[in-house]
Formats: C-alpha cells, structure tokens, sequence
C-alpha cells in the first residue's frame, strides 16, 4: 500500500489500487468509537449520455436514472431492502447522488464486519424488477416534490439554468416526475453494468483500523470483476457565455434569496487545487465576514448573515456560487461588480491576503475533526483527480500576484448571473 | 475522554473534557433562563447584540478580523428551547496549537478570553448598550422571526407545537415576537442584560486537548472575576403526564407543493425511567428505517420520502412527520393512526426490539466522536440533573422487553393533527 502522510494535520493515507481496478483509501483514527466507509462510483446525474465498453452506438438515458438505481440498489432478490438489514444492525446506512458520484456509506460502533458483509453484497449485486422500479416512482415523486419546496435548492438551480446552455449540471439530480416514469429496469441494469465496475470505483473507509487487516477484509468481499475499460461519456460543447444575466423566481419566502453565480472554465489539471484556493482567498475578501462590502451590506440592512461561497468543479464545468438572504439583491449583485473593478485595480491588500490566507489554512484543518467529513472528502476529491492533502501543501505556495492574475481572468463581469427567488 | 465539572462560584460550573482526538478547542458557553412571554424576544435579540461589539474589539468587523487572525476561529451563538428553559449558547471553535505553523501564542486562551469577553463584556456607548446596535439588531431579529416560513417542514413543525402549548411556555417561539420588539430599547434592553447576567445559571463547557489546568486559567480571567455569585433562575425540567381527551385537527394553508403532515403524541406517564422504554417505542414506531411508519407510509404505500417520529423527552411527546401529496391527507393519516394502534396490540417482535437497542446504543457510543455532541449531552445532563455514563445508559437500555414498550404504547394518545397544504 501507498502511505502518505500529512505532516501538517498529523494523518496518514493508505492507499491502494487492487487488481480489479477498485481503489481503496484508508484513514486509520486512532481512539474513535465510530467507523465509516463510504463507496463511491464515478456516474453521477450528468452522465446520461455515454457509450457502453465494446460498443459503438451512444446510448442516452432519461435525466436522473443515477439517482434512482442508488435508491433501487438496496433491493435484493431474497427479498430483503438491504437498508432495513444494515438499520437492524445497528448500523446507520445512507446514499447519496450528485452531479458526478453516486455513493453508498454506512457509520457504525458496532457490527462492523457484518454490516460490510450485507454493505458489499448489496452494491455488487442488483435487483431490479418492473415492480419494484414502479413502486419507486411515488417515493421519489415526493422527493422531487420536497425539493420544490426549498427555496435555497431552486435559486441555486436557477443559477445554472442562466449559466448553462448545455451541460447537465443545470438539471435536477433526481431527474422530474416526467423523465423518471420512463426509467425501467432494463435501463437500470445497462447504466449499473456499465459504471458499476471496480475500475470506475473507490472505496474510503475511516476509523480505528490497522490498515493492511480491513484491506483484506475489503478484498475478500469482492466479486471477480475485470476491468472493463473506458466508458466514452459525451457532452455537448458548452460556450464560454452564459445563457442570460438574471433569473427570477415567485415563492412565498420572508425575504428575496440570491446566488451570484460566476461560470468559469473548467481549470487544468496542474493549478486546479492552487486555482481553487486561489478563489476561495479572493471571494472572502470581497465578501467574507470582515470584508468592506459585508460591512456596507450588514449596515445599509441589505444582509444579515455572511454569504456562503462555493467553487464547484469537475471535469466538464467549473462556477463560483455566492448565496444568502438580501433585501436587495439587485443593489447587492452591482456593489459586488464594483468591488471586484476596486480590487483589480488597486491590487489586494498584503495584510488582507495573509490573514484570509491563515484562515482558510485553520479551515483546512478542522475538516480533520469528522471521519465522515474525511472520507466524503477524500472521495468527492478523488473523483476529481485530487489528493485532499494537496489543499494543506499548495496553501502555502500561493501568492499574491497569482491571486490577482485568477482575480483577473475568473471574475468577468459577463461571465456573472444573479437568481433571485422571492415573494 | 475525561469529563470533570465544578462549581467554579455559586450558580456557575465548569466542565472540561479532556480529548485527544480532535484538531480543535471548542468552549461553550451556556446561558439557561426560564421561557417566558415577556422576555423570550429579549433573550432572543441578545446574543445578537453582544456579536456586535465588545469593550475592546467595538465592531463586528474588528471582531472578524481577530477571528481570522487566530487561523479562522469561529464563534458562534445560538438559541434553544430545553424544557421549559431558554438557552443562550456562545461558543469559539480554534485549531489547537500543536496543528498551527508556528507556536506563537496559547490558542485555548485567548480563545477563551475572547468569548468570555463578549459575552459579559458589550460595548457600552453612554453608559448603556449602542443604540445603532440595537436599532440594527432588532431589524434583523424581526426578519429572523418572520423568516419561520421559509423552511416549510420546520415551520409546519413548530406550529404543531404551539398549537399544543397554546398559552404555555414551551408552545413560544425561540426567537420571541415581532409586536414585543417594539418596546425594546438599548435602555431597557441593558437593565434586562444586566438581570440576566446575575441570575441565569452559566455552564461553561471546555473540549480538548488541555495542557493546563483550566481552573486555574478561568480563575485568573478578569472577566470571569467581575461575575458575581448567583442563585440561578430556571426550571429543572421535570416530566408530567400527558392526556388527551380529543384530537385537535388544525390546517394552515401556504404556497405549497408539498404537504407537511405533522401529528403530535401526548404520553401519558411521569417516571423520568421510562424514556429508555419509550426512546425504543419511538424507534419502532418511526425513528429509523426498520418503524412502522417508514415501511408502511413510504415503502409500502409509496405516499411519502419523508416518514419519521421524534421523541420530545423533556416534554413527553412524540412528533409524527411526514411529507405527502396533498390529496393523500386521509390516506396518510389512516395508515399512521393504524401504525399507532398496531403498536398497542404488541404486533412487533422481540428481534425487531433487539435491533432498535443496537441503533440506539450506537448512536450513544458515539457521542464522544463529535465535540458539540457531547457537550450537548453532557449539558443536557447537567439540566436535568441525572447523572448516567455511557455505560450506564447502554444497560439500562438493554433492560427494555416488549411488555415494556407495549405498556408506552397504551399511553399514547393523539393531541394534535397538523396539516400544511397549499
């Protein structure tokens, strides 16, 4: 196994590539009661376009058949919903989809091996019937439905939907009531064989662990698989414009809700971690909590708690998202464009750049607390072709003048949308 | 983990949790007061004020900067009903210096002189609080209160609540009330600071890896000092009985897609020991994936994603929560009243008891996992003053049979029917 090791926050990574294409990441914790593993395959909601190994023809699916073989794979043929069997011992199972990984985790204290037994059985072997995929079709319904209440989940949609022409990130992950009554188990069972190979796979797994021993517990769970090589995954070209500047939306809520949304293009391999700290340095000076703008914000009346700010990326797409709460948000979204014109001329402050700098290294940090923050975190990076541990490494390799040169180049005026929802 | 407490002065502890296992210190500070009408929307408002300003650090902004400066420490406030107790919550979260770049200065206190500073040492402008503070917080706090509808599903939750309370403490809500700001003034806003500053039971809560003694550190803290000795004024949560004779079936309607169905439990039973009994009866009925409400409103009917109960301990209820479509409401509502029925007549079986004790004691195994969690727990003990550790509280659980749970079973009723629809 590979050991890297962290100086900095004091972890260790063990990690290996097993022969059937499958890679495991081990990040021993000594003392905690809790374990959790968390098993994950590249196939997100984006990936409904794609051509299967061996073949040649493209096949398309509906939008949000990813999510719905992850609520379908607990199913099994005896009968048993895997989620009730893992829940009777004791153990807190879940899954999750996204734009690009689906994954399937469970933490526990106790029963750990036996819950790994039921865990991989599971996740290697599908059920799918025409009944129990129509049963399927109210639960998720409702899900749908859920999420149309949340007005945080539709302005953060919208945002997409203004940046996006044709990339399916601005689509809803879980598909609509309309694309998901088309799905059926044939269509489950091709998009499971194609991407639920080991070699489009990773496994993390944290806890109170000797590394080499849940190694081999892990691999002597596996079924035979071989590689099945690359699955050609297609998308349309996506202009560098965006679709429209605003967007807007009624719902009854007590106070408009924003997202700026920035579209970027998607960062090369070598600088996208330095380029994403580069980011997150920058969107806390303009707005973060000790910033100018949040100041002139909080005492005009126009916010009252600090924006969040994100920058999603894979392989296909790359924003910057800036949500919360405003009276105003249109004056917001134009003080902002102002603040980036200040800052690209003027330059940053030095004193500004090495504090935010020291913050955002203590944030680094603290992700360390969780083992199940660790170990989303390795995986969603991971499938970016990333090393968490870079984050800690490459902080302190930034520079001011790199700063201001992605300062430049990502915060485009024209390349900005606001999405408002509001009464 | 080593968990000690103290009385550091009269009406003040101390509680220090000695952990290696994080990369952080995290204190808390907790502020208990009795829930009351007239000062709900005052303890509210607070927390507000005290993060804008202290006697040295006078601006949110020099604040944040500090914060940053300390390797991005947080602090935090935060507000919760326990009981029939308002709770202030103040807490800083810093990296522990054996994770910093260079050892510069002892993180855990200045982190500590930091919050303490802030919460007992505002800004004082003309000898009371600054008035522009005030005037801004309680704008913001009115936003705050008349933000209650943007969540549907909390929303729904809390109204089902205070139609069970109406006219008590525990049906208001936490964030008090828009017509009470009105009278609210930096005046009489810092007599009431200064009474709740004398009065209120003050739990100080310090998780990490402690080099020191903190005793000695609390001891030798200015601010802590200026405290004065207190009999605190709040109410030792006690739990009664519970009946109701008829369902109170209320509707709101809102621009919604979704309905929020939420039906609360009463139980009817005073001995604080059955909540080990009815933490079980919970789980069957709706606490995890395996309850009658889970397999039966969602897997089997396909009505709802969301299909769960919550236990109120303090309070002796139950909370049934479920989203549906609208036109569903009786058929929801006829499926979990015969879940409800189903569990009297003891149609579960022992192994489905079993397994409810394996996801109940793992979730208690591993509150020392999590620093906040544990600090909430051990708060939570401190409030009610029972005192059980981990292992005692995996015993007692193991204890429950079925007869137990279907005695709980029997002493459910319905209070109240709680439906948001469009």
């Amino acid at each position: 196994m590979q050991i890297i090791e962290n100086s900095k926050v004091k972890e260790k990574l063990y990690k290996e590539k097993l022969e059937n294409g499958l890679t495991v990441m081990i990040i021993p914790k000594k003392g905690f009661q809790k374990k959790y593993i968390i098993w994950g395959t590249n196939y997100g909601s984006n990936d409904s376009s794609f051509i299967v190994p061996g073949e040649n023809n493209v096949t398309e699916v509906p939008k949000g058949v990813a999510h719905f073989l992850e609520h379908k794979l607990f199913e099994q043929e005896n009968g048993v919903n895997s989620l009730d069997a893992l829940t009777a011992l004791g153990v807190n199972a879940n899954a999750y989809t996204t734009n690009n990984h689906t994954a399937y985790l469970y933490e526990c204290t106790n029963n750990f091996y036996e819950a790994l037994d039921e865990f991989m059985d599971y996740v290697q072997n599908p059920y799918f019937t025409d009944e129990n995929v129509e049963k399927e079709k109210g639960i998720i319904g409702q899900e749908i439905m859920m999420y149309d209440d949340y007005p945080e989940w539709k302005v953060y949609l919208n945002t997409l939907e203004a940046m996006y022409h044709n990339n399916p990130v601005k689509l809803d992950i879980t598909g609509t009531i309309e694309t998901i009554g088309k799905i059926d188990k044939d269509i489950l069972y091709k998009c499971y064989n194609t991407f639920y190979n080991p070699s489009n796979m990773a496994m993390v797994v944290a806890g109170d662990f000797e590394p080499n021993e849940i190694l081999e517990e892990i691999k002597k769970r596996l079924i035979k698989h071989k590689p099945n090589g690359e699955i050609k995954r297609i998308y349309e070209d996506e202009p560098k414009e965006v679709v429209k500047g605003k967007i807007e939306q009624n719902m009854e809520v007590s106070k408009p809700l924003y997202t700026i949304g920035i579209k970027d293009v998607v960062p090369d391999t070598q600088t996208k971690v330095k380029k994403h700290i580069a980011i997150e340095i920058l969107l806390n000076i303009l707005i973060g909590s000790s910033s100018n703008l949040y100041k002139q914000l909080y005492e005009m009346g126009n916010s009252y708690s600090v924006p969040s700010i994100e920058y999603e990326f894979d392989k296909t797409y790359a924003h910057i998202l800036i949500t919360g709460q405003s009276n105003n948000p249109e004056d917001l979204f134009e003080m902002f464009k102002q603040k980036v014109k200040e800052i690209k001329d003027n330059g940053i402050n030095k004193d500004e750049f090495e504090r935010t700098k020291k913050m955002i290294y203590g944030e680094y940090i603290k992700e360390y607390n969780d083992i199940v923050d660790i170990s989303r975190m390795f995986l969603s990076d991971y499938f970016k072709g990333i090393n968490s541990f870079e984050y800690i490494e490459e902080i302190n390799t930034i520079y001011i003048e790199f700063v201001e040169q992605v300062l430049k180049e990502v915060f485009n005026d024209k390349k900005m949308v606001l999405s408002v929802v509001k009464n | 983990m080593e968990y000690n407490q103290i009385e550091i002065k009269k009406g003040i502890k101390l509680h220090t949790i000695q952990t290696n296992k994080f990369k952080t210190n995290l204190i808390a500070v907790m502020l208990t007061t009795e829930l009351s009408k007239e000062n709900v929307t005052k303890n509210a408002l607070i927390p507000m004020i005290l993060r804008r300003g202290t006697q040295k650090l006078k601006t949110q902004e020099e604040i944040n900067k500090k914060l940053e400066e300390m390797y991005g420490a947080s602090i935090g406030c935060g507000l919760e009903k326990t009981g029939d107790n308002q709770v202030l919550k103040f807490y800083i979260e810093s990296v522990n210096d054996s994770f910093l770049p260079q050892k510069s200065e002892n993180m855990l206190k200045t982190s500590m002189q930091m919050l303490l500073e802030m919460i007992f040492e505002p800004y004082i402008e003309n000898d009371t609080l600054k008035k522009q503070y005030v005037i801004q917080e309680k704008e913001n706090l009115k936003q705050i209160i008349q933000g209650k509808i943007d969540n549907k599903s909390r929303y729904a939750l809390d109204r089902c609540i205070e139609e069970m309370y109406k006219n008590e403490p525990y049906g208001l809500y936490k964030y008090g009330y828009v017509e009470d700001l009105e009278d609210i003034n930096e005046k009489n806003l810092y007599e009431y600071y200064k009474y709740l500053m004398d009065n209120c039971k003050i739990d100080i809560f310090v998780s990490g890896i402690l080099n020191e003694d903190i005793k000695t550190m609390i001891e030798k803290n200015d601010t802590f000092n200026k405290l004065n000795d207190r009999t605190p004024q709040y109410i030792m949560p006690e739990i009664k009985e519970k009946k109701s004779e008829k369902e109170n079936t209320i509707q709101d309607s809102m621009d919604v897609n979704q309905g929020k169905l939420i039906i609360g439990l009463d139980l009817d039973f005073n001995q604080e020991d059955l909540r080990y009994d009815t933490m079980i009866y919970n789980s069957l009925l709706g606490g995890s994936a395996n309850s009658k409400l889970f397999q039966n409103v969602r897997e089997k009917a396909s009505l709802a994603y969301t299909a769960s109960s919550s236990y109120l301990r303090l309070k002796n209820n139950i909370l049934i929560n479920c989203g549906i479509e609208i036109e569903n409401f009786e058929k929801a509502l006829n499926i979990i009243k015969e879940q409800i029925e189903d569990m009297k007549k003891g149609d579960f079986s022992e192994v489905d008891i079993e397994n409810a004790k394996k996801g109940i004691i793992d979730a208690i195994k591993s509150i020392d996992d999590e620093q906040d969690t544990e600090i909430t727990y051990f708060f939570g003990q401190e409030l009610s003053n029972i005192k059980i550790d981990i292992k005692g509280y995996e015993e007692r659980v193991s204890k429950v049979n079925k007869k137990n749970v279907i005695d709980i079973a029997n002493k459910v009723s319905i209070n109240t029917i709680y439906f948001l629809r469009n």
